[in-house]
């Protein structure tokens, strides 16, 4: 094994582009540092770099290196004359004291070029050195058993047309290392079963190859067979593929109650239950799909769910809009969601808006993102690509995207779309704010559109993040080409952060995650499933209750929660449906639904939803607990799903939440009364009402042993709520 | 059962035991008598110092807004007048070392504390600079590194009914919350509280108000309805909510948990020494807290912000200070607890050395100072210097990470260990900074 690489890779030594007399600075001598973890956070890749020796973190600066490698310290970290003198190679080989250890021996080929690199008179980054294109990673594909060992190659295709192996160059890194480990020289070892990916970046490249390590035991295979739609046969085919069995099918009531939870954010009423057991027909569950999708609870929720991925909230500091301007966004969001306007147009409205916010209320979104500061300087780039594209490019702000393509110039062109947007900020007491396009000097004006790249100071104009170019005319809007860019049917990002976006909302787990952060380096757990999605999602016309309805109708979707032993540690191929905690407003409608005592908002009257207040800032102490989404950011994390204790405690023993039982008792002895004073009756009202569902025989045989046993009725009921209240029959979407 | 994950990392935790396995060792039904007592019992058998630490645990004074060095700990009398203020330094037991007149009861005191007078770094902004203070790394105004109470509380995990991190009243915020525990997740979030000098003080959703009888009750129709986990195996989210359960329920039953909050229990002799005030319970709730077992309180003391009329302000605000903190010296002194016990007196930022037109002073983050007391902290030790105007430190200036490193490693907390994020990016809980070895003998 060794030996046949041994030799590749001393052929590629001897042609590695850009070397004439000695090893290229940009594309051996910088990779190589990179590779070796010289330039990394954790040492001197750090803004202050370690023990007086800084690098750009991985390399993202080259000519900042070479002044740091060369000229610092009065030089004597190489010596051209005695090149095996050079405190680099003294420290990097251990043999002067160097607290990052050895990183590599005398005689290694990285010492070698790193010798003949000092030697040759250490020369700079050579701009004529051809420029890497690609990387890719052979075998990208690979079923493995436990246990087996297989090599990968990495390979670079340059600007002048050059392809090279690049392996010993590469970092090679596991998305996770349970499943599989990599070692520097890009040898893959396969843990345990499961699936995962391991990354290669080389220079300003990355690339992934995907292995797949399957169960070894036999499975049912008639459990994979039956399928609703599409959807199912890529889910069945990955789950076949990893040897992890499917549940069955959710029973008809669990189906009722997780598809209200998911689609309107509402319990399902005992009548629905009832009609919905009651129903024969076999398409019922399409049905009540369509019937959901319809109603103008859903509008509510999807509206909830956009002013969390546009930001809908009031400034932070020196708002202008108030809560009035965050019910104006709102309501806009909310006419959109129902009349179902396509994703793509509703972007592009989003992402172009002007004027002023009483009439335009989308310009909303801009006066969040952007505030007061120049829009360059603004959070409105990096907001853009979070919400509209999945893709994270905050990083690149400061320095190279360590697992992306991006680059510190990619970030700033990226920004220079917006560098056009003026904003007219009033006091709402005194007039809307205004959203113009246009200069705010006039120097600007006999400049093109662009910005300055703060560390180059180079003037950089708009560019896609694909880094197409773009020729705008005079007084053109840059935002007009960004929208155009951001939703053309080609811009595989914007179709996909969409769709994993909803998938996530009905499966509980992203195909990407975390759910936006899409790179070529997070590939989807089901490439072939997420590739259907999108296409569909795109052929609809961005249709998103098609989408839906997609989803809600396959088999995937509908898999009862429970597990089997073959597939419990499964949370990432969907093999059972995910239970997961209800999230903050749908939680406490929930509990107001159940005991009958809405839960007061301060500014709403009574009665209000919780889904349907506009304002993240509305005073809560309950939807705080719970991880409302604080709009801070477009981060999706800023909704909080974790289960903490201080929400435990408050089910078990909040005041206020006491007061709710007590008025719900009130109505369920009222209930007792109408059912003829039957308790068994009323017990399966009572679990309809909450859990949507009947009672099992242990869960009679302990509330009869209470009241044979001649405990007060009204206590045991008043203990019966809250017990169901704090079960996770209640508080999950199982 | 665990042999195989698909991706979901996160339900290991850091001994290697999962929190099923907690669920296993705690018993099986909800709010189990057993677990109960197996916490209490851990309680009762002590939380302890770790060997070689300094401190069993902590209690940081936050100061949010930023205390004026000037009209406290580092008075300029020699400079003008727009620079000195108001106030004249008067001698304390420290020879040589003068404070505030505003301060005579800390002045009485400041031979048992260290005074650190170059603290500084370059931000100027209450939300940046209060997450790097507190983190001791710097980042956005929103928080992307954990607050050091939360690696602290992510290190040490829940031993005992208490949990490990709390925050009297709450965490600092000016608008939003600060010093949170960011990537390191919800769970390490700081316990709050609550405003102990209430004249019916409760912890809130804490206070066991109904009998027995109906607790029991509850446990046992809990136990019966609450049947989904029996279904479903390997779902960490329900795991959580199982473990908290029983945590939640065993904290409201549990009476050392009621115990360590009851600051009623205080003779009120001892109360009014600390002074009646917010500040003043809070920092006698903490020495509670601490010699109970909680490994980190946050006692948040805001309001320092004066860009107007900062003499005025300061004439009300000073004295609760210097009664709670002289109270919360000589307390933990008398009792012994200052031995395992390192308090930590600070806030995001100095004051800027020119009285403003408003007869205020802005925000100044090159210049602070800062208290150290107990676990071993040099006595009526002063370290550092700044210039003649209070601007900058002129000797052994000391920055956020320096900070939160002394304190981290004055707990056994490794301040460079690795962390994960959610989505597996390793990062060292500091990587800057080192103890401010001087602080100790």
């Amino acid at each position: 094994m060794l030996r046949p690489l041994l030799t590749v890779a001393l052929l590629v030594f001897a042609t590695t582009p850009g070397r004439a007399a000695s090893p290229s600075f940009l594309n051996e001598v910088m990779p190589l540092l990179t590779k070796q973890g010289c330039n990394q956070g954790a040492c001197h890749g750090k803004g202050a770099g370690q023990n007086g020796f800084a690098l750009s973190l991985r390399g993202y600066d080259a000519d900042a290196d070479f002044k740091r490698l060369t000229r610092e310290l009065d030089a004597r970290r190489i010596d051209p004359a005695q090149p095996e003198r050079s405190l680099l190679l003294l420290k990097a080989t251990g043999t002067a004291s160097h607290e990052g250890g050895k990183m590599f021996g005398v005689g290694s080929r990285e010492y070698a070029v790193m010798r003949d690199w000092i030697a040759a008179g250490a020369p700079g980054p050579d701009k004529s050195d051809a420029t890497v294109r690609k990387l890719e990673i052979l075998p990208d594909d690979r079923v493995m058993k436990a246990g087996e060992r297989v090599p990968l190659t990495a390979w670079a295709s340059y600007s002048d047309g050059s392809r090279r192996d690049v392996t010993w160059l590469t970092k090679f890194e596991t998305n996770d290392a349970a499943v599989a480990e990599v070692n520097a020289a890009g040898g893959v070892t396969a843990k345990r079963a499961g699936a995962t990916s391991v990354r290669a970046a080389y220079l300003t490249e990355v690339a992934v190859a995907v292995v797949t390590v399957p169960h070894e035991r036999s499975v049912d295979a008639a459990l994979f067979v039956p399928r609703n739609n599409a959807i199912d046969g890529h889910v069945m085919t990955k789950l076949a593929q990893l040897r992890v069995e499917p549940s069955g099918l959710s029973g008809d009531l669990e189906f009722l109650r997780r598809a209200h939870l998911d689609a309107i954010g509402t319990l399902p009423t005992t009548a629905e239950a009832t009609a919905f057991v009651a129903d024969s027909s076999p398409d019922k569950r399409a049905k009540l799909i369509d019937a959901l999708l319809a109603r103008p609870e859903f509008t509510d929720y999807w509206t909830l769910f956009l002013g969390d991925l546009l930001q809908n909230r009031k400034e932070r500091d020196h708002d202008v809009r108030g809560v009035k301007g965050v019910r104006q966004f709102h309501d806009y969001l909310r006419k959109q969601v129902a009349a179902n306007r396509p994703w793509n147009e509703l972007a592009r409205d989003i992402l172009t808006a002007s004027g002023d916010t009483a009439t335009h209320p989308a310009v909303g979104y801009y006066v969040v993102t952007v505030g007061e500061a120049a829009p360059e300087k603004s959070e409105a780039a990096e907001s853009v690509a979070q919400a509209f594209l999945g893709t994270r490019i905050g990083c690149a702000k400061c320095h190279n995207h360590p697992l992306e393509r991006f680059t510190q110039d990619d970030f700033y062109h990226f920004t220079a779309y917006f560098s056009r947007v003026k904003l007219e900020r009033k006091d709402s007491k005194l007039g809307p704010t205004v959203l113009s396009v246009g200069l705010r000097d006039k120097d600007q004006a006999r400049r093109p559109v662009g910005v300055n790249q703060p560390r180059t100071n180079a003037y950089l104009r708009p560019q896609s993040l694909d880094r197409g170019v773009v020729s705008l005319l005079p007084g053109q809007d840059p935002r007009a080409k960004l929208a155009a860019w951001v939703t053309d049917p080609s811009n595989a990002a914007f179709t996909g952060a969409m769709v994993n976006r909803v998938w996530k909302h009905y499966l509980g787990v992203g195909l990407v995650e975390p759910v936006d952060d899409l790179r070529a380096t997070n590939p989807p757990s089901n490439p072939a499933l997420w590739d259907e999605l999108c296409r569909e999602f795109q052929s609809s016309g961005y249709d998103l209750r098609r989408l839906m309805r997609t989803i809600l109708n396959s088999r995937t979707y509908q898999l009862t929660s429970s597990s089997r032993p073959t597939n419990a540690t499964d949370a990432r191929f969907y093999s059972h449906y995910y239970a997961r905690r209800l999230s903050a407003e749908v939680l406490l409608d929930a509990i107001g639904d159940v005991t009958g005592a809405p839960e007061p908002i301060d500014g709403y009257p009574l009665g209000t939803r919780v889904l349907q207040v506009p304002d993240p800032g509305a005073n809560s102490a309950f939807l705080k607990l719970f991880g409302r989404s604080e709009r801070t950011t477009a981060c999706a994390c800023e909704r909080s799903g974790d289960v903490t204790m201080p929400q435990l405690l408050h089910l078990q023993n909040n005041p206020g939440f006491a007061g709710k039982l007590d008025a719900a008792t009130v109505a369920v002895m009222k209930q007792w009364e109408a059912l003829d004073k039957d308790d068994a009756k009323l017990l399966d009202w009572l679990f309809l009402h909450a859990l949507t569902r009947a009672p099992r025989p242990a869960e009679r045989d302990a509330v009869s042993a209470m009241l044979r046993d001649g405990q007060p009725r009204a206590d045991v009921y008043h203990d019966l709520l809250w017990a169901l209240l704090n079960s996770k029959d209640f508080t999950f979407n199982h | 059962m665990f042999d195989v994950s698909f991706g979901r990392a996160t339900s290991r935790r850091c001994d290697g035991a999962t929190r099923r396995d907690f669920l296993r060792v705690g018993g099986l039904g909800a709010l189990s008598l057993p677990t109960l007592l197996a916490l209490e019992s851990q309680a009762k058998a002590g939380v302890t110092k770790r060997p070689g630490a300094r401190a069993k645990s902590v209690i940081l004074v936050y100061l949010g807004g930023g205390l004026s060095h000037h009209d406290t700990f580092d008075m300029k009398p020699d400079a003008p007048a727009e620079i000195r203020g108001n106030y004249k330094p008067i001698a304390s037991s420290v020879p040589g070392l003068q404070v505030s007149e505003k301060l005579p009861m800390l002045a009485k005191v400041m031979d048992k504390l260290a005074l650190v007078r170059s603290c500084t770094h370059n931000n100027d902004h209450h939300e940046t600079a209060t997450n790097w203070v507190l983190s001791g790394r710097f980042g956005s105004p929103f928080g992307d590194y954990p607050a050091i109470g939360a690696v602290a509380a992510h290190d040490f995990g829940f031993t005992t009914t208490l949990p490990p991190y709390v925050a009297v009243p709450g965490n600092p915020s000016f608008t939003w919350e600060l010093g949170k525990s960011a990537f390191l997740g919800g769970r390490y979030e700081s316990f709050k509280a609550g405003d102990p000098s209430k004249a019916d003080y409760k912890v809130e959703n804490l206070t066991q108000t109904d009998a027995a009888v109906r607790v029991q009750r509850r446990g046992t129709l809990l136990s019966a309805v609450d049947g989904l986990a029996k279904s479903i195996e390997g779902n960490d989210q329900i795991a959580t909510y199982d473990e908290f359960q029983q945590r939640a329920a065993a904290m409201i039953s549990s009476s050392e948990t009621r115990q360590a909050f009851a600051v009623g229990a205080e003779s009120d002799k001892l109360r009014d020494r600390y002074g009646r005030t917010t500040f003043g319970q809070s920092a006698l709730l903490a020495r509670r807290l601490v010699e109970a077992g909680v490994r980190f309180v946050t006692v948040n003391f805001g309001g320092w912000d004066h860009h107007g009329k900062i003499f005025e302000s300061l004439d009300k605000k000073l004295p609760d200070f210097d009664r709670g903190l002289s109270a919360l010296v000589s307390d933990l002194g008398e009792r012994g607890s200052d031995k395992e016990t390192l308090v930590i007196v600070m806030g995001e930022f100095g004051r800027s050395p020119k009285v403003n037109k408003d007869a205020g002073r802005d925000h100044w983050g090159q210049a602070a100072s800062m208290l150290f007391f107990g676990a071993g902290v040099k006595p009526g030790f002063v370290l550092g210097k700044t210039d003649k105007v209070g601007g900058h430190p002129t000797q052994r200036p000391v920055a956020p990470a320096d900070v939160c490193f002394t304190i981290l490693d004055a707990l056994g907390v490794n301040p460079r260990k690795q962390v994960h994020t959610p989505d597996g990016r390793p990062i060292e809980v500091l990587d800057n900074g080192e103890a401010i070895h001087e602080l100790f003998s």
